[in-house]
Formats: C-alpha cells, structure tokens, sequence
C-alpha cells in the first residue's frame, strides 16, 4: 500500500469513528460509548482559558481545568445521567455535535494523534436561542485487541467565560 | 389597591413588599427579575458593599495582575513595586479607554491602546506621547486613574468598595471574620488558589446564589439525590441535616452540618486528610474557633453581597477515591437581572502535598464546578427562578416566595443560646432564618441614602 494510500485510509477510518462517536452521544447513548469507544486509561480534559496579551500565548492555563476526568469519574458522569434525579439533563438537552476538519497522523508507536474542529448546538425546554460551544479536539486513539478507542481528548474551546449552564453533556 | 400600574420605576413598591414579607417570611418573586431592582442594585449594593475581587496567592509577584468586576465594571487588581495591592478602574482619565486588556499578566504600567497615556501600577499618570507638545504644563498628579475607595483582605482574600463612607473591612464583616478565621485560618501556611477562577455565564439572577450559599441544605434532598447514588459524598442527607445555621451578623450567613454529639465518627475538619488536619492549632484563632472546624463536616456561607465560601468531603468517583476536603470560593457576579457570571476558584491549605492538592482539586471538579455533579443540577432551577421573577404574573398575582421554615411554630429549627461564636445560631438546618437574615441586611441597603449604613451588629437593631 502507498503511503498516499494507507492516509487515504486512515483519514476514512478516523472519520467513521469520530462520526460514530458523536452519533451516540447525540442519540443519548453515553453508556455505549463509554463502554464500546473509551479507553480504561482515558485523560479527558478541557482546559481553562483566559484573554492574555499574544505575547503569552494562546491563553490556556497551565494544569486548571473545568473538566479533568479519567475512566471512573467519567462513569460517575454516565451513572448520574441514569440516575432518576439528574435534573440537568432530564428532560434531556437536544445536542448536535457537528464535526469536520478532521486531521488524523499515525504515530510510532500506533497510536493515532487527531485534530478535529467541533461545533456543538444544544437546546433545553423551548429554547429557540441554542447554546453554541465551538471548539478544537485533540485525540489519541489507541487499538486495544483490534478496537480503536479513545486514550487523550483535550478539549480547546473557542471562549474563556462559558456560556451554557452547566457541563453535563460529552464533548 | 391595584398592583397593575404602568408607572416606570417599580423597585419601591417590591422592596415595600419585602419589608412587610420579611417578618412572616414571604419575598416579593420579582425580587428575583425586575429590572428596576437590578438597576437599584448596582447603585445601592454593588456600589457600596465591600466586594470579593480576588486572592493574594494570584497575584504573588510585583507587577501580577488579574482584571475583575465590582458590579458590572472592570478593576485591575495589580501589586504595585512597592508589594501593595490597589484595585483601579479600568478606564483612562482621558476618554474612558479600558487600559486592560488580558484578565491576567504582569507589567509595569498599563496604556491606553486609545492614545497612549500611560500610567504605573499605583494608577499614576507617567506620560503621554510627545508631551510637552500635547499636556505640557498639565498636573499630572490630578490626572491618575480612578480607583476603588477602600481596598481590604482578610486571609488572602481581597475585597474593595467604591464608597468612601463604608465601613472598614472588619467592621464590615462583623462576626464573619469569626468564621473566616476557622475556614482559612486554620494553620500558620493559610490558603492558596489552585490555579484561575472558572467563568461561566448563566440565565439566572445572581440573588440565587447567594441565596442558596447562605446555608439552603435543604435542597440536598431532592435537587441533588443524584450525587448519593454515584457516591459522591459521604454524608447522608438526613445526617447532613444535623448542625447549625447561622447569622454571623446583619447580611452574612454560613451553615455548618454536624453530629449532634461531637464524638460521634465521621468526616472532621471538613474532610481534610489527617496528615493537614494534624496541622490544624489553636495557634492564630481561639479554642472556641478550633473545636467547632474539628466538629464540622461542611460549610457553606455567604459574605453580603456576592461572595460565597463552600467547604466540605467529596470525591468526583466514589468508587475508587474516598471523600476529601474541597474548598472553593465564587462570586455571583451580575451581569443583568436575568444573567449571572459564576466566578468559581479551589483553594488548598499551602502545606499540603501536590498529590493532596490535585486530589482536592480534581474531587472539586468532579462536583462544584460547571462540570461537576452537584453544580451542574443548581443552575437548573435558578434559571427558573428569574423568569418567575420577571414574569407580569409574579407583579400583576402579588406573588409571593415561601420562606417560613424554622420560624417560631414551623418544622424543628429553633434558636439555641449555647454557642461558641458570634451571632445568632440555630440547631438543626432546617431553617431558612439565614436567607432572611441576608435578605433584610440587602433590604437595608437598598433603601438607605447616600452615606447612611443600615446597622452592622445585632445589638444596634
């Protein structure tokens, strides 16, 4: 297989199981991608960000969070989801996860290293105003017998104040 | 009488409303929406009150700054060359131009992107391009940038008013300061921040949050069930239950949830791993003081106006950490009558370990955080809240809020005469006395004029 080829290949891979993997979050279905998607040894992180001068960079601050999660506080946030009083999401919000620009690279040691940009919509209630986060992901994904999951997702966002009311849903 | 009107400024009639709720516990719901109160509010409570801006350890350095608000406004907060502290509207003397422009740095003095005028950071004017062309002759010393009219801190924590007649921040804070001492004062280290605030921006009024902080335990049962079920947190609801509710003086209230008998087993200090609490002495703050953090499992409280402190054992994944200490402050920074802007910090005792420390901070993500388990229920019914506030029903129904639990005849809260500190303190936190006490305190300094304070202690009542 070319080189040419086997990018080819990898971008259509990576594409179907992003694609994938926002189909079961839009659906609802955060158990089956925590379990079918998630690696036992997720870093999952959305880091803070503030307005600095360009001289400082891009604003991120160095290990502050406003989510810092691993495989089992990430089942926490699954199993309270279930729970009969997750007020936060019962009714459930409408969630869109539009995602595009994706950029996989194949790594040394197999794993995949991905770009991708992501444009979330969510809407509560009657709300006619949706709820926009737009951001960029940067994912490894690592086989684990065969199965692609997910190992690192770092969540950049595209804003420093966040304007939805609470986190409870899935990048 | 008729409530339907068409005149333009109803904040007299709603605070009239709440000066005759308040002894039988009933608030007026547009308290919580109308546009007439929030513009009041600004003047009045915002414009006056001392207000939480930031903590010291964010700004260690000379030239660290951090851009906050009082009210809706922007402050910088900067440590000047000689190590003080000033808090300095952002606006230059020239056009009113923000002079910064990042929420974080450090410098040496800030200008104006406008024309240039340049100032240091104690807010005094350097110079101007071409100078002696444009200003030459000028005073400059006339020309420097506004700032707060008195600057504060107590453990770390910097407060600041625009009114020059305020109170001094102790006198201010009354028998808060008592309880401060106990949250923050607890060793010779003090506190510090993990890392910049949070911000995040909400549909609600920001009176819910300081509502809720002055010690609705309440709420646990129901809105935040959810949190049992994953084993978040150690306490049982009903267990939680037991403790105190108190009103450290006029506008400040905390709440502490303990075991009636103090050497029944449970979390102490608030959950801090032993190894910190064997740090814990009686060295900076009185007996008294020690004994009741030793008893405590949680507190809540609320500095009037905006300011709440939260302290308590949690974990973001009970089944492979057990409970520990988090401790976060916020501000409910408001942005209008139906926005709020939470400002949510984790603190940790400087002497603990970084381990101890990522432990706390990740257990504080996990639950008090727009992410976390228990924070992400409460902004929910709070949106719901202002729009009732705002709602013509609320105005044209006279509608009123409940607050009447522990008040004299009502549930099992009742006033006990035997406690260690200042204030007025009440057995078990089924009571809603602490709300009323913000409320009256707020009240007070919606109706004063211009000068006047509405008492400070209890006594002067």
């Amino acid at each position: 297989m070319s080189t040419q080829e086997s990018v080819v290949n990898l971008r259509a891979e990576i594409k179907e199981w992003l694609f994938r993997e926002a189909e079961l979050l839009d659906d609802g279905l955060e158990r089956t991608w925590l379990e079918d998607m998630v690696s036992r040894d997720i870093v999952y992180q959305l880091p803070l960000r503030q307005t600095v001068e360009r001289a400082r960079g891009a604003g991120w601050v160095e290990g502050t969070f406003h989510l810092d999660e691993r495989y089992g506080s990430l089942n926490s946030r699954v199993a309270r989801n279930e729970s009969a009083y997750a007020w936060a999401e019962d009714p459930p919000s409408r969630i869109r996860h539009f995602v595009t620009n994706v950029r996989p690279v194949a790594n040394d040691d197999g794993t995949v290293s991905v770009r991708s940009n992501l444009l979330i919509y969510r809407t509560r209630q009657d709300n006619v105003v949706p709820q926009l986060l737009s951001g960029e992901r940067h994912d490894v994904l690592r086989r684990e017998d065969g199965v692609l999951r997910l190992l690192e997702r770092r969540i950049l966002l595209d804003m420093t104040a966040i304007g939805t009311h609470n986190l409870s849903i899935f990048f | 009488m008729t409530n339907f009107t068409n005149r333009t400024d109803n904040s007299e009639r709603i605070l009239d409303q709440l000066e005759a709720g308040l002894p039988v516990g009933e608030l007026p719901a547009s308290l919580y929406g109308s546009k007439e109160i929030y513009e009041r509010e600004k003047r009045n409570v915002f414009g006056r009150c001392w207000v939480f801006l930031a903590h010291e350890s964010e700004i260690p350095a000379k030239g660290d700054y951090v851009l906050r608000k009082v009210g809706e406004d922007n402050f910088v907060v900067v440590r000047d060359e000689q190590g003080e502290i000033n808090v300095l509207f952002d606006a230059c003397r020239h056009r009113g131009v923000q002079i910064c422009r990042a929420d974080s740095g450090n410098t040496s003095h800030f200008r104006c992107p406008y024309h240039g005028w340049t100032y240091d950071t104690k807010g005094n004017l350097i110079g101007a391009p071409l100078w002696k062309n444009a200003f030459g002759g000028m005073d400059k010393s006339s020309n420097g940038l506004a700032g707060a009219a008195k600057v504060g801190s107590k453990h770390g924590l910097i407060f600041a008013t625009l009114d020059p007649t305020a109170p001094s921040l102790d006198d201010y804070l009354g028998g808060m300061g008592w309880y401060l001492d106990l949250v923050f004062g607890l060793n010779e280290h003090g506190v510090e921040v993990l890392g910049a605030p949070q911000r995040f921006v909400i549909d609600a009024n920001w009176k819910s949050g300081a509502d809720n902080f002055s010690g609705d335990d309440y709420h646990l049962g129901t809105l935040h069930k959810s949190v049992w079920e994953i084993g978040a947190f150690p306490v049982s609801f009903q267990d939680n239950m037991m403790g105190y509710h108190i009103q450290a003086s006029p506008g400040h209230s905390l709440s502490f949830s303990m075991a009636p008998n103090d050497d029944e087993p449970g979390p102490k200090f608030f959950g801090y791993p032993e190894r910190v609490a064997e740090t814990f002495t009686s060295e900076r703050i009185s007996e008294d003081q020690l004994n009741v953090a030793r008893r405590s499992r949680v507190f809540v409280g609320n500095v009037f106006p905006n300011f709440s402190i939260l302290a308590l054992p949690m974990t973001e994944d009970g089944a492979n950490f057990p409970p520990t200490a988090v401790l976060t402050i916020r501000t409910w920074q408001p942005v209008s009558e139906g926005k709020v802007e939470i400002w949510n910090w984790f603190c940790a005792y400087k002497n603990m370990t970084e381990e101890e420390k990522q432990r706390s901070y990740r257990a504080g993500l996990g639950t008090f955080s727009m992410g976390g388990s228990f924070e992400m229920d409460d902004t929910e019914p709070w949106i719901t809240v202002a729009r009732t506030g705002r709602s013509t029903a609320a105005e044209v129904l006279d509608f009123k809020l409940n607050y009447q639990m522990g008040m004299p005849g009502i549930g099992i809260g009742h006033p006990v005469d035997d406690w260690a500190g200042p204030g007025k303190a009440f057995w078990t936190r089924y009571e809603e006395g602490v709300q009323r006490n913000l409320f009256k305190f707020y009240l007070g300094m919606m109706k004063a004029e211009p000068g006047q304070w509405p008492a400070l202690t209890f006594d002067e009542d």
